[in-house]
């Protein structure tokens, strides 16, 4: 009795290995878009120009007399947590005729605390 | 005499299962991993576009002077402030093969394919202790609804304290400057 002849099979699992390894590449290409797109939402929720923004006009009041003041921080704080659910506080010292700003920024994703000092 | 072909044709029906397994949960999935993409980076690049727009024209030229984003904002022309379109257009579409026209705003699309914006600004009034964000600045075109907009921002102290709208006192304000832009 002739015996089975089973080449075929063994091409075609052969192939079918080889088409798993093409499938799991195309699973990584797949993820790579997904990956450009969680960086660039990581990007856009780090509050990178609203800090600098923010701690810019903070560092503008270092010479306001504190009748100004009091208003400028007034407007800075009230419009921060309305318009930009940031919380914003700042308070100015003077100790040994050096300046301080203390300046604290939180939005509820991002906080980041500062102790700006000049003479 | 033992034959191993029926172990042969098990591995080989495993293995056509396994790939229309494969193929459905592809199928099933494919709809749902490929909406978002790449969209969130443009978006990124456009905001850091008209936040930098912002800081230029936040800026003074020279401690005697003010920046003209404070210009524009204590002295307010009729709107849309022309200083303001002008100057914010420029900045944020200057490249290479771009034919601006920043006074004919406001066209159709035909004419005019780059970024618009609309610029108002937020003060906080001290007579109702509520901020008020219906200051407008100036615009390129209408919103409409549809645009896919990002919102970019900028804090501006008004030295003279003669805020529009919020109560003018003597004493300098902070105003926050709110632009919506988008590509069209």
């Amino acid at each position: 009795m002739a015996r089975l002849n089973d080449a075929a099979q063994w091409i075609i699992l052969m192939g079918f290995l080889v088409s798993f390894a093409f499938f799991f590449l195309a699973l990584v290409i797949n993820q790579s878009t997904v990956v450009g797109q969680t960086t660039a939402e990581s990007v856009i929720e780090f509050p990178k120009n609203d800090i600098q923004d923010v701690r810019q006009v903070i560092l503008q009041t270092k010479d306001y007399p504190n009748t100004s003041l009091v208003r400028v921080r007034d407007d800075i704080t009230n419009l921060s947590i309305t318009r930009k659910s940031a919380v914003v506080n700042f308070t100015s010292v003077n100790i040994d005729n050096e300046t301080h700003i203390l300046i604290h920024y939180n939005n509820g994703v991002t906080e980041y605390n500062e102790n700006w000092s000049a003479l | 005499m033992k034959n191993d072909g029926g172990q042969l044709y098990t591995i080989e029906g495993f293995a056509a299962a396994l790939i229309m397994l494969m193929t459905a949960y592809l199928v099933v999935n494919a709809t749902s991993v490929y909406t978002a993409g790449d969209t969130h980076i443009t978006d990124m690049q456009l905001e850091a576009l008209g936040s930098d727009a912002l800081t230029m024209m936040g800026t003074n030229e020279s401690r005697l002077t003010m920046s003209p984003l404070e210009s524009i904002i204590e002295n307010p022309g009729t709107y849309p402030d022309a200083t303001f379109r002008t100057m914010f257009l420029s900045l944020v579409n200057n490249g290479t093969g771009v034919s601006m026209d920043a006074n004919a705003f406001n066209e159709s699309s035909t004419t005019m394919k780059y970024i618009h914006f609309t610029a108002n600004y937020t003060c906080w009034d001290m007579n109702t202790n509520t901020a008020n964000p219906n200051n407008p600045i100036s615009y390129s075109r209408n919103l409409t609804g549809g645009e896919h907009t990002v919102r970019a921002t900028k804090w501006v102290i008004i030295e003279k304290g003669a805020v529009p709208f919020c109560g003018t006192t003597n004493q300098p304000r902070a105003v926050l400057v709110e632009v919506l832009l988008w590509r069209d």
